[in-house]
């Protein structure tokens, strides 16, 4: 017997990001760099144990490891510049090591909001695959500050941040019970 | 010009010896009379039958039907691991947090059935028989058995690589669901799943130094990471589970993600 796989999609999706994808995901990356800036200010504060800054180096990397991957999709179409209100929203925050942690938790939890509420609208596959790859690593990232110093369940587990997306679906909340069509 | 006439009795028969090994030679590498050609790699033994996948339509609707299917996987793992009473000692205070996480995938079932009902589908409201078979029954087969000292500990193993199965999943699909809206549903639910995965993994191998990747440096393995990547990964997913053997190995079990002959198609009911 032979096996038949197919689809029963009206279209096939288109694999590059569509006109109003790149502008989706231009917003994605200066997001990414904003919060790129907001884990370097807090790293040179020198309020910060070995640990958290090792921990916070690790995560600033992931960020620009976004911002570069977002780089390569936008080609000659990216910025690459922050998002300065983003930033400065949350820069004034960064007034200590506990303040921080609850800070860049809300900016992680606010970047996977974002991050989804772009997913809902991004038409070409290549860009939805590299945002759903970031979405899973920026919910652990949002995840360990509530493990870490103390064990929170509900501040690991809990998002209740809202999208910054442009634009994006009307889809705002990131609650799991509210995916209705 | 013929000078056959002229050869030696030793050259006649160096002659006749070349002939024999080249055309034994030549046989060696031709078809053998009676034998089946095969496109198969030659094997010995015999091979068992196979039963060809039937013509299958993945479509949007299928796709969610899998994901919720791994929702009810977790679902009864995290009943039956709490009804057993495996979680002791040090592990007993996870307790409340594993019926969060089943509370959770309850929710995430429901979300997600109620997106393939809204697409056409029919919902799907138990494990996926697959995963089942091939993971959680030889998991939680190996974790109760006799002799493993290590139970409370297995089962939250177990635990973190379903909820990493998961997050997988969800992010696997977006690479295959036509509409962006479903992608967008579908992470929702998987990040919350990824979430699961750092709380158990920090009790796992808890602390700063344990969020990233790190080795075991006895054993070489990888140890628990809660951040185990900059991106979300779609490999195998191994856990180490029961009693070790003698020489302090214990079986290692590899999970991934439901393909095609996992896949929960429109056919296919509770």
């Amino acid at each position: 017997m032979t096996t038949s796989i197919s689809s029963v999609a009206p279209a096939a999706p288109p694999k590059m990001p569509t006109s109003a994808d790149m502008q989706l995901l231009s917003f994605a990356q200066s997001a990414e760099l904003s919060v790129h800036d907001l884990y370097l200010k807090a790293i040179d504060s020198g309020m910060l144990s070995a640990d958290e800054k090792t921990m916070m180096q690790m995560f600033l990397d992931h960020h620009k490891a976004y911002a570069q991957s977002l780089n390569g999709l936008l080609g000659k179409a990216a910025t690459n510049t922050r998002n300065e209100t983003m930033y400065s929203t949350y820069a004034s925050q960064l007034t200590s090591a506990q303040a921080m942690s609850r800070v860049l938790q809300s900016v992680e939890n606010t970047m996977v909001a974002t991050h989804t509420d772009i997913l809902s609208s991004l038409e070409g596959l290549d860009g939805a695959t590299l945002v759903a790859s970031i979405i899973t690593v920026e919910a652990r990232h949002a995840a360990v500050f509530g493990t870490l110093p103390n064990a929170n369940l509900n501040s690991a587990l809990d998002n209740t941040a809202s999208s910054l997306a442009p634009n994006a679906s009307s889809v705002t909340t990131t609650s799991e019970t509210t995916v209705a069509p | 010009m013929n000078n056959f006439n002229n050869l030696t009795r030793r050259e006649l028969l160096k002659i006749s010896g070349l002939s024999i090994a080249g055309i034994t030679f030549l046989a060696s590498c031709g078809a053998q009379s009676g034998v089946v050609e095969s496109a198969n790699v030659a094997s010995a033994g015999t091979v068992p039958p196979t039963t060809a996948l039937g013509e299958v339509v993945i479509s949007d609707t299928v796709l969610l039907r899998t994901a919720a299917s791994l929702e009810y996987n977790a679902i009864d793992t995290y009943t039956k691991v709490l009804d057993s009473g495996l979680l002791t000692g040090e592990y007993a205070s996870l307790n409340d947090a594993i019926k969060r996480f089943r509370e959770d995938h309850v929710g995430h079932a429901a979300a997600i059935n109620a997106l393939v009902v809204g697409y056409g589908g029919k919902a799907h409201e138990c494990a996926n028989t697959r995963v089942n078979n091939l993971y959680v029954d030889p998991a939680l087969k190996l974790i109760t058995a006799d002799g493993n000292a290590d139970a409370a500990r297995d089962a939250v193993a177990l635990a973190h690589a379903l909820e990493n199965l998961a997050t997988q999943t969800y992010q696997g699909i977006v690479a295959l669901l036509t509409e962006p809206r479903l992608r967008g549903n579908a992470m929702r639910v998987g990040q919350d799943e990824a979430r699961h995965a750092v709380v158990l993994a920090q009790v796992l191998n808890p602390g700063y130094s344990a969020v990233g990747p790190t080795t075991d440096e006895a054993t070489g393995k990888a140890k628990v990471a809660s951040v185990p990547s900059a991106f979300g990964g779609l490999g195998v997913i191994q856990v180490s589970l029961g009693a070790a053997n003698s020489e302090g190995v214990k079986t290692n079990l590899s999970m991934e993600t439901p393909s095609l002959n996992g896949l929960v198609y429109d056919e296919i009911s509770c």
